[in-house]
């Protein structure tokens, strides 16, 4: 009981100034203790001025990799839905590919290696935001490999990851975009302006495919690429779905323009494979142009419009059902539906481009020697990879065209 | 009145083939020769060969050039034709054996298959990312068995019981190979196992997917290999045609393109100055080749330029405008 009754007592003055005994002491430690009386009256606040609406822009840097001729549609994207700065990147060259070879696994497909050493450039330029699509194939993968990567090189960054959103639908995805790069989007003004991307893309490649099947026959050389350019400028400064489409009128009319020496049977050639290269220009080592050059008419189904925007898988199988039972694959049934197609109109010949190590379009082989004895039409099978010479690609190339033409000739006679 | 005649060349990465031939088609001169990895000189010693077969009276007014040298050869004389292999193959074998249905090539570093129908290349197949079963793999494993290439053909012929060689990759066959060698294996049963293996393995790959009919014309330098000629027969159940000629067909390919083309005229420089190929100008011409890398963005594009007598005439490799060379 006495133990109870012993008050704490204060500590003595000179406490004060011996800082280790004050701190270890149960004494109470302040002189003077304050107790509020009562609380603090309320008062009347003047309404405050209503907040200006906030700056949404985001002031990072966005950038994608190197695809094709889609680079105005992802600025569009970027400027217009994700309201965030657009990195552009400068064309690529030999130390791009070399970059990204050295960091990837050798076995993995070539696009993988483009596009890393894409982003190694765009990080190097002051990219904040890495921007990588998701579906098809083992492409949903390559994101977070890229990301992990990159990681362990020492860069700092986001990764916008569509793979990653995409896994909850239409709602994952909007939600990838906002946490990641901007909070502040205005969505229906986003939703708009997601499709108007949606339209540029397909207007892309709709005037590439009048470029490809006509920029053979040019009477001016280099009127087509002019034309091309022009377009893709007009395509690069579009901020509204009305800009975009009077840019394309404007084009289509300016290409149309463009005097033709086309002949009336013309050597036409179908382009089939994988989506990254049978399109890219620079992973197909100039492709398209190394047979423009030769005077042809091409024809290529596989595109980002064709299979991402509009694409019905079922549907198209349908019609290549002696050849394929199951879907095979992120674009076998584009390859094998192209291919069927251009055999039936007559053409003349189709190259088939694939990376190497990419596996759906490995299976396609097979089926297309089928189709190509079926239909006797030849096909060429190019296969790419990090250090495929330009000169191996130009003797093939230039075979099949003399023996397209010779046949072509005999054909006539 | 002298006769008009078309030289053709083929520069091969092992060799290098030569032929003249008249107007007609038929073949004048021909040579056979090494590169030895210099093709501006392997092509001299096939020219200067060449100028000792045929007569003062005969005037060579057009040229063609084929074979992974080409460019380079054809801007050395001046070549009116510059044609890849294939396309010069498929002419050449089709001249001579009109009703040919199936050509099988194999050359030092690379395969090719042409299918024909009625005398026109309908397909064609060349390998890609590998060089197994060509020319080159066969000569290197010659040189570690001690023969000459030359005899391979004949010693896997009195071979009994080829071994079985695994054949899917160069650099697994030899080992596998030297595990042959070294469990003691008879050497005419290595070597018939290589042809066997250089066959099944062209059919697999190259031929991968390809209709072969009869009749099948078999070429290039391998085709002088008598066990690889048999072990092709084995297999397709076919008899398998070996033209004399078989090694020029690229050569004489690329001359029949020559002479489709006509005579060159007169070039006023070159060895085509007067309108008529001179043998001796072309010999004593000095030919060089540098390799400049262009610096002008970050491409480092690798431009071949082609010096005669210290004067620019060709140049490429340059992805882009920036980096063409100026005459």
């Amino acid at each position: 009981m006495a133990a109870s009754e012993e008050k704490p007592t204060r500590a003595p003055r000179d406490l004060a100034n011996n800082t280790a005994e004050r701190r270890f002491s149960d004494a109470v430690r302040a002189a003077i203790a304050f107790v509020p009386e009562k609380l603090r009256p309320p008062t009347i606040i003047a309404d405050r001025p209503k907040r200006l609406k906030r700056d949404r822009h985001k002031r990072i840097k966005v950038a994608f990799f190197r695809y094709s001729h889609y680079a105005p549609a992802f600025k569009y994207f970027v400027e217009q839905v994700l309201d965030a700065e657009y990195l552009p990147l400068p064309a690529p060259t030999r130390r791009t590919i070399e970059q990204g070879s050295q960091h990837s696994s050798d076995y993995v497909c070539t696009p993988f290696k483009h596009m890393l050493g894409d982003y190694i450039e765009a990080l190097e330029l002051g990219a904040d935001v890495l921007v990588q699509f998701g579906g098809f194939c083992r492409l949903s993968y390559y994101g977070e490999l890229h990301e992990l990567i990159l990681r362990d090189l020492g860069y700092e960054f986001q990764m916008l990851n569509f793979a990653a959103g995409l896994e909850q639908g239409y709602l994952g995805f909007a939600k990838e975009c906002l946490k990641t790069v901007n909070a502040d989007i205005d969505i229906p003004h986003g939703v708009r302006q997601l499709l108007a991307t949606a339209s540029m893309v397909n207007k892309l490649d709709e005037a590439y495919d009048f470029y490809l099947a006509n920029a053979g026959f040019e009477v001016e050389e280099g009127a087509f690429r002019r034309a091309w350019q022009d377009f893709m400028d007009a395509m690069a400064s579009c901020t509204t779905a009305r800009e975009i489409s009077d840019g394309f009128n404007r084009a289509m009319q300016q290409m149309r323009s463009i005097p033709l020496d086309k002949p009336a049977q013309p050597i036409r050639i179908g382009i089939v494979g994988e989506i990254f290269t049978a399109i890219d220009a620079h992973s197909n080592l100039g492709l398209d142009e190394k047979l423009l050059a030769m005077g042809v008419e091409l024809h290529r189904m596989v595109n980002l419009s064709n299979r991402m925007i509009r694409y019905n898988e079922d549907n198209m199988r349908v019609n290549v059902s002696e050849y394929l039972a199951y879907n095979a694959g992120p674009t076998s049934t584009i390859t094998v539906a192209a291919a069927k197609k251009y055999a039936e109109s007559g053409f003349d010949g189709i190259v088939h481009a694939k990376s190497a190590g990419c596996t759906p379009e490995i299976d396609c082989v097979a089926v297309l020697q089928r189709l190509a004895a079926d239909y006797r039409i030849p096909i060429l099978y190019l296969t790419y990879d990090a250090q495929t010479s330009d000169t191996g690609l130009d003797t093939r190339l230039e075979a099949f065209y003399d023996m397209l033409a010779m046949k072509k000739e005999a054909k006539r006679r | 009145m002298t006769d008009q005649a078309y030289l053709g060349i083929d520069i091969g990465s092992i060799s290098t083939k030569g032929v003249v031939i008249d107007g007609g088609g038929r073949i004048l001169a021909r040579s056979y020769l090494w590169t030895e990895g210099n093709p501006a000189q392997g092509a001299k010693n096939v020219i200067a060969e060449l100028e000792g077969q045929i007569g003062p009276d005969t005037a060579v007014v057009g040229a063609g050039t084929t074979g992974s040298a080409r460019r380079l050869i054809g801007a050395m004389i001046g070549a009116s034709v510059v044609k890849n292999e294939i396309t010069a193959h498929a002419v050449g074998t089709t001249h001579l054996h009109p009703d040919v249905r199936t050509i099988l090539e194999i050359g030092g570093q690379d395969s090719k298959i042409i299918c024909v129908d009625g005398g026109i290349a309908v397909d064609y197949a060349m390998n890609t990312l590998c060089a197994a079963g060509t020319g080159s793999f066969l000569s290197s494993q010659a040189h570690r068995l001690g023969v000459e290439v030359e005899e391979f053909g004949d010693i896997a012929l009195t071979s009994k019981r080829p071994a079985n060689i695994a054949a899917r990759c160069t650099v697994f066959a030899e080992s596998d190979l030297v595990h042959k060698i070294q469990v003691g294996y008879a050497r005419e049963d290595i070597i018939a196992g290589l042809c066997n293996a250089v066959a099944s393995n062209y059919l697999n790959n190259v031929g991968k997917g390809k209709k072969i009919a009869a009749p099948v014309v078999f070429q290039g330098g391998v085709s002088k290999n008598a066990g690889v000629v048999r072990a092709f027969e084995e297999q397709l159940g076919m008899p398998v045609t070996v033209d004399p000629d078989g090694h020029l067909m690229g050569a004489f390919g690329a001359a029949l393109l020559a002479a489709d083309a006509g005579p060159v005229g007169d070039r006023g420089t070159g060895p085509f100055a007067g309108g008529r190929f001179d043998f001796d100008a072309a010999l004593d011409f000095d030919f060089t080749t540098r390799e400049v890398e262009c610096g002008r963005c970050a491409n480092h594009c690798e431009v071949i330029c082609v010096y005669r007598d210290s004067q620019l005439i060709d140049s490429w490799g340059n992805r882009c405008e920036r980096g063409a060379v100026k005459r």
